[in-house]
């Protein structure tokens, strides 16, 4: 490629159009046939450019108005650039006006013929002050010159020319001195023009002179010719004119004759096709047929109709008979195919259009629509059938689908590939059908659509469009009802039986294990309504799987919550008694964990699906109805955790279970049997292994605390996380029951504990033949003492090694009891005390009142003093010194035990 | 300083004169390297391409105007755009010589600028022996007038380029002196408005 034009020259730089033009510049191509291109203002001028040298190229300018480039194209540099511009701009001069440009001829030809005739005053500059308006592009709004100039006008020419009007059109942005200058200027024009007519002829006598000779010249001439030829030299030459013609005629006459005989030729020819046309027509019909092409078959109908349908000739009738009878084929074979399955929309369209083409009688759109809508029918109905027998296969097989498929509904969402086989029939039956809608139903609405908007070009017969829509309906309330049948039969109670029976009756065993699949099922209906909605179906329609899918979402959200209330009823199996602690809230279990994780599961779940609202969904929380269900399934649910605590601390199952009764203690007072009795696998080896009843009641009482402050703050947190209004009336029924049942395993725990402790007091207060009136001098406390306080301590432990805050529960109930019994055990004494005994018992009830003091309570205290009471006043200081020194022995010998019953920096509840 | 790539200065130079002088004769040589022989009147041509002027690379831009007294109509228009002018006469003929006085007048009354960049050229210098105007007439007016005279060929391209040159230096210095801080053209203006009704 060589370097690209550019222009650099121009002359002259503007003219009006048809100006001769100089191009020059450098590279405007090698020669003549390089130059491929040249522009002048926008305009091609390629037609007139004649290429004089690579530096120069004449052109004449096209119409183009005002400034522009001159672009010159070349081959071997292709498009190029200018430096300089050309202006054209339009003027009109009279013949008389002395011109310094060449004049386009065509417009004066118009004036010399026009009606205005020639008027030579007329003149038309564009500027004739001279003043350049070249970028004054800013423009004089000209309503408002009509109103400053009533009347006026801005033409030089007009009569009613006015100054001001022409000053603002054309030079309202123009500087005062230009202005002046431009006065200047016409004055100096004007002053030229009175002279000017003698200057023109004095500066061109030589050529006014040289007309003159060629005027009389002419003069001559014309009458030497009078002469020669006569008045009217036109005589001869019309002679000449027709003579001339014949010749031409006797010329052509052999020409016009031979293509007179092609054109008989011609038509001679096109006969013979048009018969051979018809006489294949036949084979070629059952041709296009076979192909499919039945656009072409429908053509060639129609043209042989035009050409011989009102043929006589018998041949032809013949072969037109043989022809309507292949298109009678045609025609029902294009009708059967319409009833057959339909195909795709566009094929359907063409197929109906076909018909109508070959003007088969009836209404074949129709057909279409109607025999669809059957076909949607049937392929629902058959969807429906083949699950139902699937279904029932596997109820016989011993119920299998459900089973198994249970275990899998939890994780339905990331199927594997071997799920198909466990997968439910009813779920099975509404993917189908949403497929089926969402795919096949389209196709209907649109043809319907086709046939109404005219598309099909059939004419509407009335009353169709309700026709159309009792289909459509009738479609989709199929679809409704099926699914309703499947998912839901509660919902369909109210239906005539009749056409509750159309929809198909499921077993209502195969209900169970359907809960996990409904999220799914309803994603699939979802789907199938996404491609409904986009169809722009009335809302009649759309109500109807609008109202299925809230029921569905409904029934959906309460069989998840039914399914973990199950699931949360179904937690006492999994108890394993494993205490876990975590620093504030003593030791609990897993359960309330699980029971945290299963209810987390559940709402995760009806939030993907049901919570929250598709497209054209109305928010399920917004019916009342649905609120309160919701309230009442989470309450149920809820519930279902407080029955698993009950069942686990007072349930049948854990009455039956191991207890450290009685018995273990009588005799064996400083042993920790209570605490150690987890590890006593001797005794609870033929049991299931896990801990004492008594350990389990203070587990259950554990997890009840917890539940109360923790697992429930952290649900009704989760509920507000999916946006589920606070539940606040089913957590404090929740609350309550859970308080309950608080109260009564506190009981069965105190009640286990403080018999057998209560129990053992008294027998051992008279072990060995002691006797309060026979005693002697004290030297300790006596032994029951010991082993109550050592029993106390033992609970003490259970109590505290599974959650430190109940010991402030249980030991002041327990001391309670206990001093009762001390004073009921002293008050009751039949015999007298004497001197020693009363020391001892002194000694005896000061040694307990004093080890329990932390957990004492007011009744406690005041059954000590009624104790105290019951026995006679210390008689000496001797015998005060006595109990004190046993108080004394007292304290130093049980020093570790009595450790047990301080307070350890304040675990005390507040509560 | 100028940036790299900014487009280069552009000078505007008019040439005037009676017609015939050659004006585009000068024109083409100086943009072509080509002598016509023929003459064409011009109406007004156009011309601008790159030079480099004292190592810098600048635009010229050439408005060829017409010398027929036919055309001096528009004359005025054209003047107004001019940075600086080449006013061509013939030394063959002495009326081209005497028409460069109504040249300059009119000039100065468009530019209203009696510093106008200006340069006397004396064309035609190759037909020696036809010489009408003496060397002394000529180069008496240019003192008078405060411009330089240069007498040229455009056949032989005796100082064509110089010319062009020159005015194009004259031009540049004039911008840049214009540009100064303190050197208003406003007041300028005034002073130079003063002179010319002195003149006058
Ligand atoms: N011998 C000689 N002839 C020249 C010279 N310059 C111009 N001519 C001739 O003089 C004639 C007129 O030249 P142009 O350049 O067209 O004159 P012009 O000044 O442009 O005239 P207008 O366009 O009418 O104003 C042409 O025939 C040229 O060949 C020169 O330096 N020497
Ligand atoms: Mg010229």
């Amino acid at each position: 490629m060589g370097p690209p034009p550019i222009v650099t020259g121009v002359s002259p730089k503007e003219g009006p159009p048809g100006t001769r033009v100089t191009v020059r510049g450098e590279f405007l191509g090698k020669t003549a046939s390089d130059l491929s291109g040249l522009t002048i203002c926008g305009c091609d001028c390629l037609l007139s450019a004649e290429w004089k040298s690579p530096n120069k190229i004449i052109a004449r300018s096209g119409p183009g108005k005002g400034k522009g480039e001159i672009l010159v194209t070349t081959r071997s540099g292709g498009r190029g650039t200018s430096t300089v511009e050309f202006r054209g701009y339009h003027e009109m001069i009279g013949p008389m006006k002395e011109s310094a440009v060449w004049v386009e001829e065509a417009p004066l030809r118009k004036m010399w013929w026009g009606r205005r005739g020639l008027t030579p005053t007329t003149y038309q500059h564009d500027d004739p002050l001279g003043i350049s308006i070249e970028g004054v592009e800013q423009k004089f709004p000209e309503d408002g010159l009509h109103k400053l100039f009533p009347g006026g006008s801005g033409d030089l020419s007009s009569e009613n020319f006015a100054a001001g009007w022409f000053l603002l059109e054309r030079h309202h942005a123009t500087p005062f001195d230009d202005l002046r200058a431009g006065l200047a200027f016409l004055r100096r024009k004007v002053d030229g023009q009175k002279e000017g007519q003698l200057s023109f002829i004095k500066s061109n006598v030589g050529s006014v002179m040289e007309q003159l000779d060629t005027l009389a010249h002419l003069k001559e001439r014309f009458e030497e010719d009078v002469e020669k030829q006569g008045q009217d030299p036109t005589i001869r030459l019309e002679a000449a004119i027709k003579e001339s013609m014949l010749e031409a005629n006797k010329l052509f006459e052999d020409v016009l004759s031979r293509r007179e005989r092609a054109d008989a030729t011609r038509s001679a020819l096109a006969v013979l096709q048009r018969f051979r046309f018809l006489f294949g027509l036949p084979g070629a019909i059952e041709k296009n047929i076979k192909k499919g092409d039945y656009d072409a078959v429908i053509n060639d109908y129609a043209r042989v109709m035009n050409l011989f349908g009102n043929t006589e000739v018998p041949v032809f009738k013949k072969v037109l008979a043989e022809v309507e009878s292949r298109i009678a084929q045609l025609r029902e074979l294009l009708h059967h195919r319409l009833e057959d399955a339909p195909t795709t929309l566009e094929a359907q369209k063409k197929l109906i259009r076909n018909l109508v083409n070959l003007e088969v009688g009836g209404d074949p759109a129709w057909d279409a629509i109607s025999c669809h809508s059957r076909h949607l029918a049937a392929t629902m109905i058959q969807c429906r059938d083949t699950h139902l027998t699937q279904e029932q296969t596997a109820l016989e097989e011993g119920g299998k689908t459900p089973k198994s498929s249970k275990s899998k509904g939890a994780s339905s969402s990331n199927q594997n590939t071997d799920w198909q086989a466990s997968v439910p029939a009813r779920v099975l039956l509404t993917e189908e059908l949403a497929d089926t809608i969402s795919e096949r139903f389209p196709d209907f609405w649109k043809l319907g659509q086709a046939y109404f908007t005219g598309e099909l070009q059939v004419k509407v017969v009335p009353g169709r469009q309700q026709d159309f829509k009792k289909l459509v309906l009738a479609g989709i309330s199929l679809f409704s009802g099926l699914l309703r049948a499947a998912l839901m039969p509660h919902t369909l109670v109210k239906t005539p039986a009749a056409e509750r029976a159309s929809y198909g009756v499921w077993h209502s065993r195969g209900m169970e294990g359907l809960g996990p699949w409904l999220p799914h099922c309803l994603r699939a209906l979802r789907q199938g309504y996404s491609s409904l909605i986009r169809l722009d179906l009335p809302s009649e329609v759309l109500d109807i799987v609008a109202s299925l899918i809230f029921d569905l979402r409904v029934h959906c959200m309460s069989t998840l919550m039914k399914q973990a209330g199950e699931s949360i009823r179904n937690l006492h199996t999994q108890e394993s008694w494993n205490i876990q602690f975590d620093g504030e809230h003593g030791g609990i279990t897993h359960l309330p964990a699980e029971c945290e994780r299963v209810v987390a599961e559940a709402l995760q779940l009806a939030k993907d699906s049901v919570l929250l609202a598709d497209l054209r969904e109305t928010p399920l929380l917004e019916s009342n109805v649905v609120q309160r269900d919701l309230n009442n399934l989470i309450l149920n649910m809820l519930l279902g955790f407080v029955e698993v605590l009950d069942k686990l601390a007072l349930g049948s199952d854990a009455m039956a279970g191991d207890s450290l009764g009685a018995s273990q203690m009588i005799g064996s007072p400083s042993i920790f049997r209570g605490s150690d009795s987890v590890m006593d696998k001797g005794r609870n080896k033929d049991k299931e292994t896990g801990p004492a009843w008594e350990q389990r009641l203070l587990s259950v009482l554990s997890n009840i605390e917890y539940t109360k402050c923790v697992l429930l703050p952290r649900i009704a947190d989760l509920f507000a996380r999916y946006q589920l209004p606070a539940q606040t009336g089913p957590l404090a029924a929740v609350n309550k029951a859970l308080a309950e049942l608080d109260q009564r395993v506190l009981d069965a725990y105190l009640e286990q504990r403080s018999d057998p402790l209560v129990g053992t007091i008294e027998p051992s207060m008279y072990i060995g033949n002691f006797n309060w009136d026979t005693a002697v001098k004290p030297a300790d406390v006596r032994p029951y003492v010991k082993e109550l306080l050592t029993n106390l301590i033992s609970v003490h432990s259970e109590v505290h090694s599974i959650s430190p805050g109940l010991v402030w529960r249980v030991l002041p109930q327990l001391v309670e009891t206990v001093a009762e019994e001390l004073a009921r055990l002293m008050v009751c004494l039949d015999r007298k005390f004497n001197v020693h005994g009363t020391e001892q018992a002194c000694a005896d009830i000061a040694a307990i009142r004093e080890a329990v003091q932390v957990y004492s309570t007011p009744t406690a205290e005041a059954f000590f003093d009624e104790a105290l009471e019951a026995v006679p006043r210390l008689s000496d200081t001797q015998g005060k010194k006595n109990v004190e020194t046993v108080l004394n022995h007292f304290r130093s010998r049980m020093r570790l035990q009595l450790m047990c019953f301080r307070d350890p920096k304040g675990t005390r509840n507040p509560s | 300083m100028k940036k790299p790539n900014q487009q280069p200065a552009l000078h505007k130079v008019i040439m005037v004169g009676s017609g015939g002088v050659g004006k585009s004769a000068l024109t083409l040589q100086f943009m072509y390297d080509e002598f016509v022989e023929d003459y064409e009147p011009t109406k007004a041509d156009s011309y601008r391409k790159r030079v480099v002027l004292d190592g810098e690379e600048v635009q010229i831009d050439i408005l060829d105007t017409a010398g027929q007294e036919d055309y001096a109509a528009i004359r005025d228009n054209y003047f107004r755009s001019g940075e600086g002018f080449l006013c061509v006469f013939s030394i063959t003929e002495d009326d081209s010589f005497q028409a460069t006085q109504e040249f300059r007048e009119q000039i100065l009354r468009v530019k209203n600028d009696e510093n106008i960049p200006f340069l006397l050229v004396g064309n035609k210098s190759d037909l020696g022996e036809k010489r009408k105007v003496p060397l002394s007439e000529a180069t008496g007016r240019a003192t008078q007038w405060g411009v330089p005279y240069v007498e040229t060929s455009a056949k032989t391209r005796a100082n064509v380029d110089k010319v062009f040159y020159d005015l194009m230096r004259e031009i540049r210095s004039r911008k840049m002196e214009d540009n100064k801080p303190g050197n208003s053209r406003g007041k300028d203006k005034s002073k130079r408005k003063k002179l010319k009704c002195v003149i006058l």
